[in-house]
């Protein structure tokens, strides 16, 4: 190609200013997924720190690539990504237009929070350390409300896309699915009309709400609590799939929900009755109390009475919760850094209100920062975030104390040429468990 | 981001002072000296308004309206424009498909014939460094049209003034707020059959910003005699200027940049003065010869 073009754009076309190849050499492959393939990297230049690469597919592929238009979500991501700086939101380095192809760099971080999940499901099982789980969830809802005050929706928040830096830092990544909620200049329904994998995804979306709030954002980190203190998906519902371009009711995952948070009532939820799927809600079949017992086969259709009608909206989450904290204080070894039994009723307390089913109750970001689960302060000291009036210290570092490490990123070898690769077709090379989550987009899969 | 205007790449990347805009079109000028010499173009706001044509504020309105585009993405489409030419020389480009992808970029959902389009895209975005959000004066125009009560009138006014304004440097140089509290001044002020016409405005508008920045409380001249024999005209006349008095009062409250708005008035004026000079055909003809002479509009 002519490098010596100068009318770009005009004549001779497009020649990016730099190259992506002059400035980081990648050294294995991250992960693949609809959207493209991550690459982590060095820089070249004498860049400090290392890199995630991704890169955007071209929309068509083959021999010869063509200019198709970056796509919407692209875009997007690309726009808010450059506009985002905060410590708990991956930043974005720089991006790279060039040869039809879009590379964003972002910092590139050690580890997230699924492939930390998935540690400590190892034999032998051990519970993440509580101070570990409290900078994170602290952490976490920084992040968050940094977005939300800065109107931005995440919307698919997950473990898998919440990282951590080598030296304790929870980043929230991915924004992919993105999007500005100020006055939109579309709705925010229109375009793409499934948002959040399916596990994290808020009772409101799972009834057909199409008014998307903050708060689907709070659910999905009351879920990922849920899983910090469990190692599972609290809400491990299976996909339906799409069906001839309407979107299914997701009876399997609201039912998974049912069980643990029993049927949502109006009485709790003002504006349940006029949820479009509200009517799907009476085929679920109500949670049946065992005592000591949350998981269980449910039976097939049990009628609603009158008298079983309070006991199927009750709450078993209180249940669940003690269930895992105090479950794992003897199991867990003197390595581990103690037992979840000191997160105590403020935890519960907490993940209740951010697994709140009426979206407009459920606690906000900043509500949750100042939840006395954390001190009450809303402000942790290792963070360098107004005075340390709490109790007890939250760390900015959510490994601090910690006598292990956790295993580093697994990054592939086999793939390492950026320029070329082809198909994305491989998983993510990291966890043996990951293929068994859902596909990130209904419409795509 | 949408909230936080302050720390927005807008503001950290794409805010100049007259010098620096001035600067930095010296050197894309300077870069092609043989090219400008050879075709010698227009004032840029006249460009600008031809430009403004083509994406179809104007009643005129052509690619944008014939799309039905919303007024925002317009002024984001035009802002994206502005942006560009601040780093490319014009004469390198073809301007009708720059503008096309403008649109296209601010679009979101407009589906065009993508090809030579795309690559522009991706040219364009480079040199917007992926900077793509802008923040627009029309969020404060429309908060601060009930907080002022303003009336329909005045609110139309001001929001073309709004529109207007994309056709002059003021957003490289002004925050959208600035923007939207002058066009609501000169909405409150401007009378187009007023005697003295533009300058008559203008010291409409200068007085009431005077009076703001040294803060002294407004005194209608002796009004509050007329007590009996007022015309309905006398009337109307005494209610416009108290509202801007009290609007007067409100900046100063606000503890606004006056001196920004100051400037943003003479601009704005000195616009509406150079629009009437403003030849479409001359325009046109220079724009096309530099694109059919260099070939810019094949592909």
């Amino acid at each position: 190609m002519d490098l010596d073009t100068h009318d770009r754009g005009a004549k001779g076309g497009y020649q990016s200013k730099v190259k992506v190849m002059d400035k980081y050499r990648v050294v294995g492959f991250i992960s693949s997924g609809t959207y493209g393939r991550v690459y982590k990297a060095h820089g070249r230049q004498g860049q400090p720190g290392d890199f995630a690469i991704k890169k955007f597919k071209p929309d068509k592929e083959g021999e010869q690539i063509q200019y198709t238009g970056i796509s919407q979500s692209a875009i997007r991501e690309m726009a808010l990504c450059s506009e985002l700086r905060h410590d708990n939101v991956i930043r974005l380095i720089e991006i790279i237009l060039e040869d039809k192809c879009i590379f964003m760099v972002f910092e590139y971080a050690e580890h997230d929070l699924l492939q930390i999940i998935h540690h400590h499901t190892q034999q032998p099982r051990h519970n993440i350390p509580p101070s570990t789980v409290k900078s994170i969830m602290f952490q976490l809802l920084n992040g968050c409300q940094y977005l939300h005050t800065n109107w931005v929706l995440h919307r698919d928040l997950k473990p898998a896309n919440i990282m951590v830096t080598s030296s304790g830092q929870v980043k929230i990544g991915d924004l992919g699915l993105a999007r500005l909620f100020h006055k939109p200049l579309h709705s925010l329904f229109s375009g793409d009309k499934v948002v959040v994998t399916i596990w994290y995804r808020a009772p409101e979306l799972l009834l057909g709400s199409r008014h998307y709030t903050p708060a689907i954002d709070l659910w999905a980190v009351g879920c990922i609590f849920a899983e910090l203190l469990s190692l599972r998906p609290i809400f491990k519902g299976e996909e339906a799939k799409m069906d001839k371009k309407t979107v299914p009711f997701q009876r399997n995952q609201m039912q998974k929900i049912v069980e643990i948070m029993g049927l949502p009532t109006k009485e709790r939820w003002p504006f349940l009755t006029s949820m479009p799927e509200y009517s799907n809600l009476s085929t679920l079949t109500p949670p049946i109390l065992h005592p000591g017992h949350h998981h269980h086969p449910h039976h097939p259709h049990h009628p609603h009475h009158k008298s079983s009608s309070a006991a199927a909206s009750t709450s078993q989450l209180e249940k669940w919760y003690y269930g895992y904290i105090n479950a794992h204080a003897s199991t867990s070894s003197p390595a581990s850094n103690g037992s979840l039994t000191s997160l105590g009723a403020e935890g519960y307390r907490l993940l209740a209100g951010l697994l709140e089913y009426d979206p407009e109750k459920r606690l906000t970001a900043a509500q949750a920062l100042h939840h006395p689960f954390f001190g009450g302060s809303g402000s942790a000291s290792g963070m360098g975030m107004g005075n340390a009036s709490s109790t007890e210290r939250i760390s900015g570092n959510c490994f601090e104390g910690l006598k292990t490490a956790y295993p580093t990123r697994r990054v592939s070898q086999d793939d390492n040429d950026i320029r070329t690769s082809s198909l994305p077709g491989t998983k993510r090379s990291g966890l043996p468990d990951d293929s068994l989550r859902p596909v990130k987009r209904v419409k795509e899969a | 981001m949408a909230a936080n205007f302050w720390e927005s790449t807008q503001r950290r990347h794409w805010q100049f002072s007259k010098d620096e805009l001035a600067q930095m079109r010296e050197n894309l000028e300077e870069s092609e000296q043989s090219l400008v010499q050879m075709f010698p173009l227009p004032q840029r706001r006249h460009l600008n308004i031809y430009f403004n044509q083509l994406t179809g504020v104007s009643e005129l309105g052509r690619l944008g309206k014939r799309l039905g585009v919303r007024q925002q993405a317009l002024a984001t489409a035009q802002t994206y424009l502005k942006r560009f030419y601040c780093t490319v020389e014009i004469r390198r480009t073809n301007p009708y498909l720059v503008i096309a992808t403008a649109l296209y970029l601010a679009l979101d959902s407009l589906t065009l014939d993508i090809s030579r389009l795309g690559e522009c895209e991706f040219y364009m975005i480079s040199e917007m460094h992926s900077q793509l959000i802008v923040h627009q004066p029309y969020r404060t125009l429309t908060s601060l049209q009930s907080d002022l009560f303003l009336s329909q009138d005045e609110a139309n006014l001001a929001l073309s003034i709004v529109n207007d304004h994309y056709m002059t440097d003021l957003p490289l140089l002004y925050p959208p707020h600035i923007i939207a509290l002058t066009a609501i001044l000169l909405a409150l002020v401007l009378r187009p059959n007023s005697p003295g016409g533009t300058a008559t405005n203008l010291a409409a508008a200068t007085a009431a910003l005077v009076q703001a920045q040294s803060q002294v409380p407004a005194r209608t001249g002796g009004s509050s005699q007329h007590t009996t024999g007022v015309s309905d005209k006398e009337r109307q006349q005494e209610a416009r200027l108290n509202k801007v008095q009290r609007y007067a009062g409100f900046l100063t409250e606000s503890n606004v940049d006056i001196e920004g708005m100051v400037d943003c008035t003479q601009e704005l004026i000195s616009f509406y003065e150079c629009h009437e000079q403003y030849n479409d055909k001359i325009t046109r003809e220079q724009i096309n010869r530099f694109v059919k002479a260099r070939g810019l509009d094949k592909p």
